[in-house]
């Protein structure tokens, strides 16, 4: 097997390109952050920085100066944002999920494909009523509006990649404890729950990163300074320092840094939660 | 499920506790999508008053769908639609699978090759919108620069600022961010082809294409629609990249479905018929969506 056939070269050589074009635009990002203004704004551009400073992330990341403040209040909202609306999508996904997967009840058919057809709507056709309900029910320009609005596409999610994890769980452990006296419900938490944290996990960071990334319900339904998130406060950022691309890159940067991390800490995970469902073995 | 079948109360009854686990689901599902929806559809039959009130809306049947489908703008936006996803689809597509083929083997520093191309998937398309645009920047763009430090344009190719460029540099960001994605399902895809089957074929004296075409490629057909159709949906529904770039410009050159609409509605304040374009929108992605659970379900069959 160690032959070198053309087909082994052809692939690493097309795979090398591949990791050129997805790394490329990244690195650019860093090397950029690491300029001043003076020296991004050089033609042809310095390749690398001819003196690199840390200038652009402590001015963004030290709450001593207004651009620290703005630049920290977003990114503090947008963690409470995410995690409360990957909490509450989680809880109520769970039980959901678990009867879609265990029980046959009337109906249960048309709702699950229903919950599933959610994927296809485009937020757009969301945004006008929701925007609407949100001004009815005075939420407009709160977190809450956007807590509220994540479940939209968060909970169909959750219920469809948590449905594949209980899916795989042996049923035959449930039915042995319900022998031994446990109720259904004491066995779905006692047997079932522990069992399924791996999913919870896989499906509460994926909840959590589409979060963290949504940009058009902030966009529209946000537009308090004080309460944006950062993906719609890094436009602010740039539209009101338009020049400053060190610091705007400096800012992405810091943006990608948690995904990135808790995605390649659990990766495995991550991969399994893209996955089920789309590939039966 | 034979719904009609007599005894349908008695069998709700019978689950009756089964509800109770997905009442709080449905609940929040009928709140913030079942609503919408419905309050979508019925918008559009009305002409809205430019502010946000709405109070003094005006029942005018199909009009704003006439209004429509009899646009320029929106049959520019519907080509400009079609390119965008047809091509960041398939070119998606293509690289992802290919990186999946490449992957598919054990060597040395796999996993960290498969995370390292998965990072552009993960980081937020702002971001990523963000970097794109310094890259393609018209006078200090490292894009322009690059090309030409090696001789291959003259100036700086103006990428976002030129009807003609931008839509293909749109769609390469859109490829970039999306192929891993792509990689991802069809690894997962390639990991479900038995071995056995491979090694018996070489064996027999099947050469590499052939193996792939005879043995690899059928067992893939069902993660390829799967892929494929929640790729397309994902590119007919994809805002950030083309809002923040380039918000359809220049002169509408990039303008899409998605965009518009969003431009209609919440830029000019025409909620009515912004609607109407979204039910539209709605009508193409069901027949999509129909496709998807098709898809889904085959072998399903429980």
């Amino acid at each position: 097997m160690k032959r070198r056939d053309p087909w082994r070269i052809g692939g690493a050589v097309f795979l090398a390109g591949l990791t050129i074009f997805a790394l490329l635009p990244m690195a650019w990002m860093l090397i950029t952050s690491l300029k001043t203004q003076f020296a991004a704004l050089q033609y042809p551009p310095q390749w690398l920085p001819k003196n690199p400073t840390l200038e652009q992330y402590s001015l963004l990341l030290s709450p001593g100066n207004p651009v620290g403040q703005e630049f920290l209040r977003y990114l503090f909202n947008s963690l409470w944002v995410s995690f409360a609306s990957t909490v509450l999508g989680v809880v109520v996904a769970v039980p959901a999920a678990y009867a879609f997967s265990r029980f046959r009840f009337p109906g249960r058919n048309l709702l699950f494909y229903s919950v599933l057809l959610r994927n296809m709507f485009p937020a757009v056709v969301f945004l006008m009523p929701l925007f609407i309900m949100m001004r009815w029910l005075g939420l407009v320009n709160t977190q809450a509006s956007l807590i509220l609005t994540y479940l939209t596409f968060g909970l169909p999610l959750s219920i469809w990649l948590l449905k594949g994890f209980y899916d795989n769980i042996p049923v035959q452990l449930e039915q042995a404890a319900r022998i031994d006296g446990a109720s259904r419900f004491q066995a779905f938490i006692l047997i079932v729950m522990p069992l399924s944290s791996p999913g919870i996990i896989a499906t509460a960071i994926y909840s959590f990163i589409m979060a963290w990334n949504e940009y058009v319900y902030a966009l529209t339904f946000i537009n308090n300074a004080e309460r944006l998130t950062l993906p719609v406060g890094l436009q602010r950022f740039f539209t009101e320092y338009a020049t400053n691309w060190p610091g705007l890159m400096a800012a992405s940067f810091i943006m990608s840094v948690p995904v990135v991390a808790l995605f390649l800490v659990l990766q495995k995970y991550f991969v399994r939660a893209l996955t089920e469902g789309a590939v039966k073995s | 499920m034979a719904n009609a079948r007599p005894g349908l109360l008695r069998r709700i009854v019978r689950h009756r506790a089964d509800y109770l686990y997905v009442a709080p689901a449905l609940l929040v599902m009928l709140l913030v999508i079942a609503y919408p929806i419905y309050d979508t559809i019925y918008l559009s039959f009305f002409n809205t008053p430019p502010n946000l009130a709405l109070e003094d809306k005006i029942f005018i049947g199909l009009g704003n769908y006439q209004r429509i489908l009899g646009m320029d703008s929106f049959h520019e936006a519907t080509w400009n639609t079609f390119v965008w996803t047809v091509f960041s689809t398939l070119f998606a597509f293509v690289l992802g699978f290919g990186a999946a083929l490449a992957l598919n083997r054990e060597f040395v520093g796999r996993g960290l090759m498969r995370g390292i191309l998965l990072i552009p998937y993960v980081i937020s398309a702002v971001a990523a919108s963000y970097i794109w645009r310094w890259l393609y920047h018209s006078d200090f763009g490292v894009i322009g620069a690059i090309s030409v430090a090696i001789g291959l344009t003259e100036n700086p190719i103006n990428f976002l600022d030129s009807t003609d460029f931008v839509m293909a540099s749109l769609i390469v960001v859109n490829v970039w961010k999306e192929f891993p994605f792509a990689m991802i399902m069809m690894l997962a895809g390639l990991q479900t082809v038995p071995d056995q089957l491979l090694r018996a074929a070489q064996v027999d004296g099947a050469g590499p294409w052939h193996r792939f075409w005879h043995i690899t490629v059928p067992h893939l057909k069902g993660v390829t629609l799967v892929t494929v159709l929640l790729l397309l949906v994902a590119n007919l529904n994809s805002f950030t990249i083309p809002w923040i770039m380039t918000g359809g410009g220049p002169a509408g050159a990039s303008e899409i479905w998605i965009t518009h609409i969003y431009q209609l509605a919440f830029g000019r304040i025409r909620f009515g018929l912004a609607s109407a374009y979204s039910v539209i929108l709605f009508i193409v992605m069901m027949g999509m969506g129909y496709f998807y659970v098709r898809a889904l379900t085959k072998g399903d069959a429980k």
